[in-house]
């Protein structure tokens, strides 16, 4: 319908369509957990908080120390909350720019780099939240920040941003190239 | 016994394809690509929501300095008054806004951009009048950067004041552009069933 030589979508590989709807059922799945196990959960990081007076810095005296435990679990549950916003976004991302890749990038060896990064690093990339969230109780707000973004945010979110500005790249030289 | 199976299975095959026109082959709807610019543009605002996730997470320290450096050097749309106490909060609530900014883009973009693909595949796909779908596209381009409202948004609380970069901002950037990309799905979903009505006619 778009005229002659208007181009047909290719399906990007099984494995990143999988991971895609994978991520996506995942966000679904922490969503309804955290409605579901909101009371089990604040119990259980603030019981491991608890158990940890030197890592959060407790020192004895409930009124700072309920300030400070109110802080790790507003943010331990910022934690789940990012973590099903982005893996909802993130697998839509996926079947987007790995479809855009397989389609549109005439290079055998560019096509397969691209849609490798977009689906690790787009898999990988929110379960960072998970992983910052789960680590908030036992090393704290920062302990547990430095270890999420050393081990996922910055490859695999690193990952994500180089393919992006990649295909980016090879788009718009193409359609440099039409003009 | 097979073999005139497999025949006919291939007949069918094709008598689907022909029925069906070029978008269809097995019986099955091909997805067709939109132009190449408006893919582009979706992949573009997805390219820059991501960075700026990262520059949020990474560089927000600075960020934070920078808001309270320009703040501090238009004391009057923010309305300072050099009491300390009070100028604290107010800067405190205008980098709060400013910060929300970015992270509204960053969220927006992730969202947007994969939303003007889908939509646009679309439109190439089920929409069969030319000037139609050009319209469409121009809409869902326009409607993919509505994101950078949020950037602009986080540049006009700082340069503005709050409530004066917010009301600016949301009237003559992120209403025109949200507006294109409601008014794009609406119409599409108009031209989805008009077409098809057509199909019918025909």
């Amino acid at each position: 319908m778009t005229g002659p030589g208007s181009e047909v979508w290719r399906l990007p590989p099984l494995a990143s369509l999988l991971a895609a709807i994978l991520l996506i059922a995942c966000a679904e799945v922490g969503g309804a957990s955290m409605v579901k196990f909101k009371l089990e959960l604040t119990r259980w990081a603030r019981s491991v908080v608890l158990a940890r007076p030197a890592v959060h810095g407790l020192v004895g005296v409930r009124d700072v120390d309920e300030r400070v435990i109110d802080e790790a679990l507003v943010k331990f549950d910022a934690g789940l909350r990012l973590f099903h916003l982005h893996a909802e976004g993130m697998g839509l991302v996926i079947i987007a720019t790995t479809m855009t890749a397989a389609t549109l990038v005439r290079s055998d060896s560019s096509r397969r780099a691209l849609i490798a990064l977009f689906t690790v690093g787009g898999a990988g990339y929110p379960f960072g939240y998970l992983l910052w969230s789960g680590l908030i109780p036992f090393y704290g707000i920062q302990g547990g920040k430095v270890v999420a973004e050393w081990f996922v945010w910055i490859p695999f979110g690193g990952a994500t941003i180089v393919a992006a500005w990649w295909l980016a790249a090879l788009l718009g030289a193409r359609l440099l190239r039409r003009a | 016994m097979g073999l005139v199976r497999r025949q006919t299975a291939r007949t069918i095959g094709v008598a689907r394809l022909t029925r069906g026109g070029p978008s269809s082959t097995l019986g099955a709807k091909l997805m067709r690509c939109p132009p190449l610019a408006v893919v582009f543009v979706g992949l573009f605002v997805i390219a820059l929501g991501e960075t700026a996730g990262a520059v949020i997470s990474q560089l927000r320290p600075q960020m934070v300095r920078y808001a309270q450096w320009r703040i501090a050097a238009n004391p009057q749309p923010h309305g300072l008054v050099r009491s300390a106490e009070y100028d604290d909060e107010v800067t405190a609530r205008a980098v709060y806004s400013a910060e929300a900014g970015l992270s509204f883009f960053h969220t927006h973009a992730q969202g947007l951009g994969p939303l003007v693909i889908f939509a646009s595949t679309v439109a190439a796909s089920v929409v069969p009048w030319r000037r139609a779908r050009g319209a469409l596209y121009l809409l869902f381009s326009l409607g993919a950067l509505f994101p950078l409202g949020y950037l602009a948004y986080s540049v006009a609380v700082l340069e503005w004041g709050r409530d004066a970069g917010i009301e600016t901002v949301e009237r003559y950037v992120l209403a025109p552009l949200g507006s294109a990309a409601i008014v794009g799905l609406v119409a599409l979903a108009v031209l989805m069933v008009a077409g098809r009505r057509r199909g019918h006619g025909a």
